[in-house]
């Protein structure tokens, strides 16, 4: 019974307490009255300890946790009150904050969207994507007769979606080729897609080879091409030259699987009829150009469905003993996604993170050198506080509230900063429309955390040295200026790198000549040619190339060059190295129409056989200090294969990796029906298309050839990294502005703090160059401490940057001379100016100044 | 913040409550006139600070020993008065009773031993 007297008591207290705070202040005031008018002065002595006798009266009631958060908001509002009192220092401080936050929100907000964020579709977190695996082996990909089985069997995928792109399909007698993507019949229904106009593919009319050949048209393509028709469903559009019916246009903001955007979607059982001697449905084994998703069955996890898939891999071995890797099985990954969370993935998005990460420690130095600078600034209200009876913990409580209430402003400020970049690159990008710049609850959490972790980063330090007054010491300063010269260095040299390495990527010479070729891919294996008749059209189509006016030469390639489809590589160790081999088919046009010069040896010779040329690198990897001619063993050829030529390194195919080699095979008739015909011309490149379309035409009618130009795929295959270093120079031009801003600061601080001491060594004669030695010396440590650190992080950075780049050397001298140069021009200004104003001081006004 | 600071009278806090609640015995009073009620009382040997007397009378009014109502002073001033409640005389009955057996029991070792 009197417990709960008591728990009453105590709740009355808590929606009285106000009333009851001030009761006790009167009372007390009373007390103190009747003892000094009792002639007991001594009474006055309590006087400043009164705050402190109230919250112990108070803390009688237990309510502890509630004082302290009434305490929190004092803190707050005395906080506040202090920053708007000095609103220079509020704003800069919250605008280096913005910088610092507003690119980890920028870059958090991206991964998130691509990464963590589900697609908008029906139930995405049951989508999984299905991939072939082996411990050796992988590929994206599988024949649709695989996937078919799988989906006849697996009980605990409620649902198998199959989608299958290929290139080139020609819409009515346009010269640009359309993307395509053949989709499972329950594709559309699936992911819960509605259509904008008219109907999508459906389950029910479309999955049948015998249904009628229908067509989806994608948002963009139905605006630009067919200007918005409403009446476009029905209609009948005519696709490699075979009628179609419209059904239908997919949503604006339409999600779909893989990321992909294209054109045109089909009924996938409708391969054959639009490209004509396909057999991607007919093929039997399992690699194949079909990428396959699959929904969980209710209750069923992805483990689980793994396993059933992997007795179903082991059946299918039974039926293509051949087709089915050892120990092959089909990996489950969550599919709701817009990227899947793959490893080289992580490796972008470590350096990334810590490359922002970085920029924010610049921007928590930067700040920290400010308030402990404000530290000395407030010595004076400070001394006053403890007098009057606030302990240490009171204060540094106090200047990190501070704090905190200033990474909140500027987590604000960096969320919208982050809201904004994303807007930007949003529309920039060309995204998808479903993706939104709107911060979701991840997005928000993650600038809480973030601003919480700059905080203790910027202000707890400084708090700590100030509340115990010894902010005057220089140990925390130097230590701020080596965390801060580190981080800016690592940040210019990283800069430097990438911008050197987009200078390479864009400006050097790739190694063969592009401006002039065009690269056609007939599709002769897609369209069930067989070698012997592909051959013919080789040579027929060549003849008729080599016949237009301007046209210099015309050769043959397995892979054409920068492009993307049909790219093999061959990992092999050469002398204890991993190296990436790119084997390629050739005729022997191929150097001269590339402009690949031959260093050694020759050309293959026609008709030859069990011949190999080699580059340059390759060259000297296998046989260093050797002649590579007649050698036996280029690793990634057959037996029996003889090195008769080396030309110089061409990155034909990869051009983000420096490391690659090529090896170049003599065509042989098996891999005809794969060739790429190559065209080079003295004239506009440009120009050629049409003529080839009508060539190709006329030798026949049911290939569509995919035409392009190499300049353009040269574009697109050096912007990725263009993008890339823009963006790490945008950074870099930050952090290196916040660094100089805060380097300058601290630097000129410390020494302006030692404005007395400089005047009294000039009276007593020393010499300006000593004195000023002396000043700058005392800066040697930290910054020897912060270009190794520096240097020594960016060095292994650098290593996985290799990786990611093309051109980024390992051990570029210029771009790591050139930070450290930036960094040490910056540290001797931010010296000299306040040092060259005491040097003019005389002794008298330096004194006089303390 | 430092707890448990001993009144400067070397006065344990236990204690200082039975005082408290024995002065109270005899009617309603302010916090002043509690603290000079025990001055006096003691023969001026026990002072009690402010420091110690009203975080006591809190602990006091939180365990509904006393009750506190506002009333004007002998100097024509509001003040609070503090009144022993009926659960603050069995508390007090009880503390004086302990205490008398633990003096008892002190004083027995104290003239035998």
């Amino acid at each position: 019974m009197e417990k709960i007297g008591e728990i009453l008591r105590r709740i009355g207290y808590l929606l009285t307490r106000n009333r009851q705070r001030r009761e006790l202040e009167a009372e007390m005031a009373f007390h103190r009255e009747m003892a000094e008018r009792a002639g007991r002065p001594e009474a006055k002595r309590t006087f400043g300890n009164q705050v402190r006798l109230q919250e112990q009266a108070r803390e009688a009631w237990g309510w502890t946790w509630l004082e302290w958060f009434d305490r929190l908001f004092q803190d707050l509002a005395y906080a506040a009150r202090t920053l708007r009192r000095s609103p220079g220092f509020t704003l800069s401080a919250i605008l280096v904050l913005a910088v610092g936050i507003g690119v980890n929100v920028t870059a958090f907000s991206l991964f998130n969207l691509m990464v963590l964020q589900y697609l908008p579709v029906r139930d995405p977190a049951s989508l999984v994507r299905l991939q072939r695996r082996s411990p050796d082996a992988s590929t994206n990909t599988i024949s649709y007769s695989s996937m078919i089985f799988y989906r006849d069997h697996a009980k605990t995928l409620s649902a198998v979606i199959g989608t299958l792109g290929t290139s080139g399909l020609q819409l009515e007698n346009d010269v640009q080729p359309v993307s395509d993507n053949f989709v499972t019949a329950n594709y559309f229904s699936e992911l819960g897609t509605h259509s904008a106009l008219g109907r999508l593919i459906d389950p029910q009319q479309d999955d049948a080879p015998t249904a009628a050949p229908v067509v989806v048209l994608s948002y963009g393509l139905w605006q630009r091409r067919f200007g918005s028709d409403p009446n476009i469903a029905g209609k009948i559009v005519h696709i490699n030259h075979k009628p179609a019916t419209v059904i239908g246009v997919t949503p604006n903001a339409l999600a779909s699987l893989g990321g992909q955007h294209p054109d045109l979607w089909f009924p996938i059982l409708q391969i054959p009829y639009f490209i004509q001697g396909n057999t991607a449905l007919t093929d039997e084994g399992s690699s194949g150009p079909a990428e396959m998703w699959g929904r969980l069955a209710p209750g069923v996890s992805a483990k689980a469905a793994e396993q059933e898939l992997l007795a179903l891999t082991n059946q299918l071995r039974k039926i293509h003993p051949k087709d089915i890797w050892d120990n092959e099985y089909i990996r489950s990954d969550p599919g709701g996604h817009d990227q899947l969370m793959q490893p080289e993935l992580l490796t972008a998005v470590t350096m990334a993170g810590s490359l922002v990460l970085l920029i924010l420690a610049v921007a928590c130095a930067n700040l920290g050198g400010l308030l402990l600078a404000r530290g000395v600034a407030r010595e004076h209200e400070i001394s006053i506080r403890v007098a009057i009876g606030a302990n240490r913990n009171r204060i540094f409580r106090q200047l990190f509230t501070e704090s905190l209430l200033l990474s909140s402003l500027g987590s604000f400020a960096g969320l919208l900063l982050g809201y904004v970049v994303m807007r930007i690159t949003i529309v920039h990008a060309d995204a998808p429309l479903w993706m939104t710049a709107t911060p979701d609850w991840r997005v928000i959490a993650f600038t809480v955390c973030i601003g919480f972790f700059a905080a203790v980063l910027f202000g707890f330090a400084p708090a700590l040295q100030i509340a115990r007054q010894r902010h005057r010491k220089t140990t925390a300063r130097q230590v701020l200026l080596g965390a801060q010269i580190a981080a800016s260095c690592v940040l210019l040299i990283v800069a430097g790198l990438l911008v050197r390495a987009l200078q390479h990527a864009l400006y050097t010479n790739p190694g063969f000549g592009y401006e002039q070729v065009v690269a056609i891919d007939p599709g002769l294996g897609t369209h069930g040619y067989k070698p012997a008749e592909a051959r013919n059209y080789l040579e027929r189509f060549s003849d008729r190339l080599r016949a237009i006016p301007g046209v210099t030469s015309v050769a043959l390639t397995s892979m054409p060059p920068l492009g993307h489809v049909r790219v093999s590589t061959i990992s092999n160790t050469i002398n204890g190295h991993e190296v990436r081999i790119f084997p390629f088919q050739v005729d022997p046009a191929f150097f001269s129409t590339m402009q690949i010069p031959i260093v050694r040896g020759r050309n293959f010779l026609p008709g030859e056989n069990h011949a190999v040329i080699i580059s340059d690198t390759l060259a000297r990897k296998q046989w260093p200090g050797e002649d590579p001619l007649g050698k036996q063993d280029a690793s990634g050829s057959s037996p029996g294969d003889t090195v008769v030529g080396v030309v110089a390194n061409a990155r034909l195919i990869d051009m983000q990796d420096g490391d690659t080699v090529e090896l170049y095979h003599a065509a042989k008739e098996a891999d005809m029906t794969d060739l790429v015909v190559l065209v080079k011309t003295a004239g506009t490149p440009e120009s050629l298309a049409p003529t080839i379309r009508s060539i190709a035409q006329s030798l026949d009618p049911k290939l569509f050839p995919d035409i392009r130009l190499l300049k353009g795929e040269f574009r697109d295959a050096t912007r990725g990294s263009e993008n890339i270093a823009k963006i790490v120079s945008l950074l870099g031009g930050v952090a290196v502005l916040l660094a100089g801003l805060g380097i300058l600061g601290l630097v000129a601080y410390t020494v302006s703090q030692r404005t007395k001491d400089i005047a009294i060594r000039i009276a007593l004669g020393s010499s300006h160059s000593k004195v000023l030695a002396s000043v700058l010396s005392q800066f040697s440590w930290p910054v020897f401490f912060g270009l190794i650190t520096g240097v020594g992080f960016t060095a292994a950075l650098s290593h996985v940057l290799r990786r990611v780049l093309y051109g980024v050397s390992n051990l570029d001298l210029a771009s790591y001379a050139a930070a450290i140069g930036v960094l040490l021009a910056i540290i001797v200004v931010a010296a000299l100016v306040p040092a060259r104003r005491a040097l003019k001081l005389d002794v008298a006004r330096a004194l006089h100044q303390e | 913040m430092p707890k448990n600071e001993m009144p400067k009278s070397g006065m344990p806090s236990g204690a200082l409550a039975m005082l408290i609640l024995r002065v109270l015995h005899s009617g309603p009073l302010h916090g002043y006139a509690i603290a000079q009620r025990i001055h006096v009382l003691s023969s001026e040997v026990l002072e009690v600070e402010e420091g110690s007397l009203y975080p006591a009378l809190q602990k006091i009014l939180l365990k509904g020993w006393a009750s506190a109502e506002w009333g004007i002073s002998e100097t024509n001033r509001k003040v609070r008065f503090y009144r022993l409640t009926l659960a603050g005389k069995k508390q007090l009955e009880a503390e004086l009773k302990d205490y008398d057996r633990v003096t008892q029991a002190i004083q027995s070792v104290l003239r035998t031993a």
